[in-house]
């Protein structure tokens, strides 16, 4: 009993340590995945633009994200532009691959849920913008983008979820991260079910705390609406 | 007299199908129009063409003096020419419309001075200051901090009113202000457009009310099928003198 209490102990201690690597990964991902999905949204209201942004959706959304990761931790080392270029040493760090992976491949996911944001807009709105004189820029920040926040979040929120929990993939490109880290503890002690526990435990407290965070914003903007 | 608009051959064509077929009109300051016709007849189509939410696929629309900036593509299809001109000229009317469309993240107030302060750059108190005594006169005062979602249409219109006045517009462009208030909301909207043409506001109203019609206007105009088919001062409209074409219309 106090040999399971020290085990517990231990290789608890041993994946919290390793909270920062995931939370590091899953943020910097998030924001990143953002911005390059709000220029994705502004890239299709152009001509040039939308085909790119497009075919951009497609190839990250219709692929896998582990396939994605492999492709640029162990598929770009071998093109020698890369490995001899200037961001080599960029490429060659597995969190650096994985951030780049997951940006990508949830930008599109971020992209189609501010689409249709952005396509539930009420029209007559953005026409009272308009007739009012109010600049293509004017009517984006007093009209536009704060319909669309309220419009996305729902959505936006369950893709964030979606992001902390697909961090794990990281571990495959050698990645310390939580699961990472259990999976090295796995390895020493052979106790499978215990220490994927303790680290499937580690994911519901981020994702149980970012849910809670969505929801009082939500609340707040609701507030905002007279609701 | 000053002239605040004129509004030269205007035509629009929707995928084809003509809705506007030359539509001239002229408007002096204090004037108040009001455009009748069947529905599907272009009224709509033509006051959008007016502060270019629509773009006529041809003609010329001069208000308080600024011409608005229309040219063409090369394959003929009608384009802005500068949208700074294209605000400037927006920013000297304003819109009325049937669904009242204020903006639901803002509160009244927020609505109210919008205009103003983001397009006209004037200082926000002195907007807020503006705002306040807009809503005493729409009847809507203790509601500047209240949400759209909180009243009722009649009073969403009232404020839409109050925020179509903040920017002290050249011409007022009303597209069926009433149709969508239930009957005994009509009436506080209809005497609220009453007292501003009262107060000389040029104003362009798209309506079905035929007596707020014959009371108000300076002059009737009927639209059928695109076309002026008929326009005067409401005595001759509504009297002996009315074309049959909108005799028939009135009695449908
Ligand atoms: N954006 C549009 N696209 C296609 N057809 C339109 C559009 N707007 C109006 N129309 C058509 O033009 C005609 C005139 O419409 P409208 O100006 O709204 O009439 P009214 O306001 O007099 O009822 C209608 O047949 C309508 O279906
Ligand atoms: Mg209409």
């Amino acid at each position: 009993m106090n040999e399971e209490i020290a085990f517990l102990t231990v290789t608890g201690l041993a994946i919290v340590r390793a909270l920062p690597v995931t939370v590091v990964l899953a943020l910097t991902s998030a924001l990143g995945a953002s911005a390059v999905a709000v220029a994705l949204v502004a890239a299709q209201a152009t001509r040039v633009g939308r085909p790119l942004a497009q075919v951009w959706i497609f190839v990250f959304r219709g692929t896998p994200l582990l396939l994605q990761m492999f492709m640029v931790y162990y598929g770009l080392a071998a093109v020698g532009p890369i490995r001899h270029g200037l961001l080599w040493p960029l490429f060659r760090d597995p969190l650096f691959c994985a951030f780049a992976a997951m940006t990508c491949c949830c930008s599109a996911y971020i992209a189609e849920v501010l689409r249709a944001a952005w396509q539930a807009i009420p029209p007559g709105q953005v026409e009272a913008a308009q007739a009012c004189g109010m600049s293509r820029w004017t009517r984006v920040r007093r009209v536009i983008a704060p319909q669309m926040l309220r419009l996305a979040l729902p959505a936006y929120g369950n893709e964030l979820v979606m992001l902390i929990k697909s961090t794990s993939l990281a571990s495959t490109i050698t990645v310390l991260d939580v699961t990472g880290v259990a999976q090295t503890l796995i390895a020493h002690s052979y106790r499978t079910l215990e220490v994927f526990c303790l680290a499937a435990a580690v994911y519901l407290g981020l994702t149980a705390g970012l849910t809670a965070l969505l929801r009082r914003i939500e609340r707040n903007l609701e507030r905002g609406t007279g609701r | 007299m000053t002239e605040v608009l004129r509004a030269r051959g205007i035509t629009k064509s929707f995928g084809g199908r003509a809705v506007l077929r030359g539509i001239d009109l002229d408007a002096q300051a204090g004037d108040v129009v009001s455009i009748l016709g069947g529905s599907g007849s272009g009224k709509s189509t033509f006051l959008r063409c007016l502060n270019l939410l629509e773009l006529p696929d041809a003609g010329r629309i001069e208000i308080a003096g600024t011409t608005a900036p229309l040219d063409h593509d090369r394959k003929g299809r009608p384009r802005i020419a500068d949208p700074r001109a294209l605000n400037a000229l927006r920013a000297k009317t304003a819109m009325v419309f049937q669904n009242f469309n204020l903006w639901s993240h803002m509160s009244v107030l927020d609505n109210v001075i919008a205009a103003p302060v983001h397009v006209h750059g004037q200082p926000r108190g002195e907007a807020i200051e503006r705002a306040h005594g807009l809503l005493d006169k729409v009847g809507m005062t203790g509601f500047a901090q209240h949400w759209p979602r909180q009243l009722s249409g009649g009073q969403q219109q009232r404020v839409a009113i109050a925020r179509a006045l903040a920017t002290d517009p050249d011409l007022m462009l009303f597209d069926e202000p009433t149709s969508a208030l239930d009957p005994e909301r009509v009436r506080e909207v209809l005497d609220l457009m009453r007292a501003l043409a009262a107060e000389g506001r040029t104003m362009l109203i798209v309506t079905h009310e035929m007596a707020f019609a014959r009371d108000v206007s300076s002059r009737v105009v009927h639209v059928r099928d695109g076309v002026i088919e008929s326009m005067g001062p409401p005595d001759a409209m509504f009297g002996a003198g009315a074309s049959p074409a909108f005799r028939a219309f009135l009695a449908h």
